[in-house]
């Protein structure tokens, strides 16, 4: 039988989670940091696209941009270099943070809720654009040069000298935005998002409200962004337009593809192979001639991310299941109820 | 339509379609239908392959509007009201192609037509109801043979138990009128019988109307059938009467020998 995406494997959650927990004692700081800090965050971020996507059949390109404004919010409302610096408690900015960002989600999700496949992407592509461009443009709120060291919770101390407190408390998030999710794709709401992923006209014919159920997914989608929005200022200790671009939007959704569209899991497992090629691949680069070399690292990154998406459209996920032979007929778009055509025969 | 002195004759209409049309484009797919069908009643709508019997199904269960004409349920207008709104009035319905949820469960399907005509879609929180809820698909899948399977994901279905499941979840939310499009569509000889029985062993007061090419199906199980031709409706009558009937014979029942 096909490994549906809503089972979760709790062992194996336990095991990574434990050996998570235990890292910092094994590598460097600067392995927890770069590597495992990076990648717990750019996945909850991949997370609010893939489960848009596993759940709701939805790609969504306006994450970069929901995570944008809750970023540039958060930093403009502590003090910090540029920006508004309004010098709030950075709890308070956090939470305001992530409201605005949901209600800019919320906005976003009724314009965008009612188109479907190719019209949908781009929409929300140009939600990630204008809100790259507004950002650029409004130099009150984005500083020239971004905005700088802006102030902490003091949970997370101070990243730069000891990574460990942020590791763990993007680790928490992380862990709580995965059960989280897990949680209400098996509830009433994950459920119809479901169905209406499947049969949208089914489930109008069943009673439901199809466009507010996208636009709610949206919003709830736009929710974890936001979450992954504030971590990644966090993280970076700034936040400029340029993080916030067409390059990032478009890394996110890699990482999605790299992981695997199908499940939420494929979130974290794209965001750790993004982090290490990212970092390495200047390293592993082989020099060939004035073909290939170590300034050409992007064309590993490009390379890899051609070879997992032709191997397996359920990306690394998919494939790992695919080798452990768990998926009977392999990954791949759930929801594909064979038809057949309605014989003109039956008559007889 | 005097001569039959059914029971269903003289109950209360619950479907009533006044001048219903519908164009798409420069195509007339249905034209100046006129339907009244009343409650507990039994009614097939033949007539050959692009005669418009999806068409008027789509405009009674409110998937697009219809061009001219009036579509009045259960006593009321509902012209204008979305698909949804008659869904939780109590008209279900099921697809020709089976339009069933792939990547989940049976028992989820189920879970879901059931979830359909009640309250709650927007929890993010699994209540107590949702266990009546459950009890009531599994119970449907026991009905349409399918108690066995309840964890299996409906991709992985045969197309039989598709179709099965297709009437089950036409029938879980306990509809007042279902309409069936085709339920014999693709199946077996053996699959038909049990679906004929399973149709005739409803519950008299649920209303049904049925599309359906099989005339062993249809006409066991209709008392009244409406015949469509070129988007309207050319005769109406019992079904020994549309047995008997010339021009059904010429346009349809002839064209298949």
């Amino acid at each position: 039988m096909t490994a549906s995406v809503g089972r979760t494997s709790w062992p194996a959650l336990g095991v990574v989670v434990a050996a998570a927990a235990l890292a910092p004692l094994v590598f460097t700081d600067f392995f927890v940091s770069v590597i495992l800090t990076k990648s717990l965050w750019l996945g909850v971020a991949a997370a609010s696209l893939i489960f848009l996507s596993a759940y709701g059949g939805m790609v969504s390109l306006a994450q970069v941009g929901i995570y944008g404004v809750a970023g540039m919010t958060f930093a403009n409302l502590v003090v910090a270099d540029g920006g508004a610096a309004a010098a709030w408690s950075p709890w308070i900015a956090t939470i305001a943070a992530i409201v605005v960002a949901v209600a800019v989600g919320l906005f976003f999700g009724v314009i965008a809720a009612r188109s479907v496949g190719i019209y949908f992407l781009m929409i929300t592509l140009a939600f990630s654009v204008l809100v790259y461009y507004f950002f650029s443009q409004v130099t009150q709120l984005s500083g020239f040069g971004g905005v700088n060291n802006p102030d902490l919770p003091s949970l997370v101390g101070q990243p730069g000298q000891d990574p460990a407190p942020l590791y763990y408390t993007t680790l928490v998030v992380a862990v709580l935005v995965f059960l989280g999710l897990r949680y209400v794709s098996r509830a009433p709401f994950g459920l119809a998002l479901q169905g209406l992923r499947d049969e949208p006209a089914r489930m109008r014919a069943l009673g439901f409200n199809v466009t507010r159920h996208r636009i709610l997914a949206f919003t709830l989608a736009a929710f974890i962004a936001a979450v992954a929005g504030v971590l990644s200022v966090w993280y970076n200790g700034r936040i400029a337009p340029g993080s916030i671009n067409l390059a990032q939007t478009i890394d996110i959704l890699i990482i999605a593809v790299i992981g695997g569209l199908y499940r939420l899991e494929g979130a974290w497992v794209g965001a750790l192979t993004y982090a290490l090629l990212d970092n390495y691949s200047r390293e592993w680069t082989p020099t060939v001639g004035d073909v290939l070399g170590a300034e050409r690292f992007n064309t590993i990154l490009g390379v890899v991310f051609l070879i997992i998406v032709l191997l397996s459209p359920g990306g690394l996920v998919g494939l790992w299941e695919r080798v452990r032979g768990l998926g009977g007929r392999g990954p791949g778009p759930p929801g594909e109820v064979a038809r057949e055509p309605a014989p003109a025969e039956a008559a007889k | 339509m005097a001569t039959a002195a059914t029971s269903a004759e003289r109950a209360e209409p619950i479907l009533h379609l006044r001048g219903i049309g519908r164009r798409f484009g420069g195509v007339v797919a249905v034209s100046d239908v006129d339907l009244t069908v009343r409650a507990g009643e039994r009614r097939a709508i033949l007539g050959p392959n692009g005669a418009g019997k999806t068409t008027l199904f789509n405009l009674i269960s409110g998937e697009y509007p219809p061009s001219t004409g009036t579509v009045e349920l259960f006593g009321r207008d509902v012209t204008a009201a979305p698909a949804r709104t008659r869904a939780r009035m109590g008209l279900s319905r099921t697809f020709q192609t089976s339009r069933l949820f792939g990547g989940l469960s049976v028992e989820d399907n189920l879970y879901l037509a059931v979830l359909g005509v009640g309250d709650g879609h927007l929890r993010l929180v699994k209540t107590g109801a949702d266990g009546e809820l459950r009890d009531k698909a599994r119970a449907m899948a026991e009905d349409v043979g399918l108690g066995d399977r309840l964890d299996v994901m409906v991709s992985e279905l045969s197309h039989g138990e598709q179709r099965q499941l297709e009437v089950g979840m036409a029938r879980v939310a306990q509809p007042k009128l279902m309409m069936l499009d085709e339920p014999a569509a693709g199946l077996s000889r053996a699959e038909r019988v049990t679906l004929t029985e399973t149709l005739l062993a409803l519950d008299p007061s649920v209303t049904l109307i049925l599309i359906e090419h099989d005339m062993d199906v249809a006409l066991r199980v209709a008392e009244w059938v409406t015949m469509m031709h070129d988007g309207r409706v050319i005769v109406e009558g019992t079904p020994a009467e549309i047995r008997a009937n010339e021009t059904v014979h010429a346009l349809y029942l002839g064209s298949h020998g």
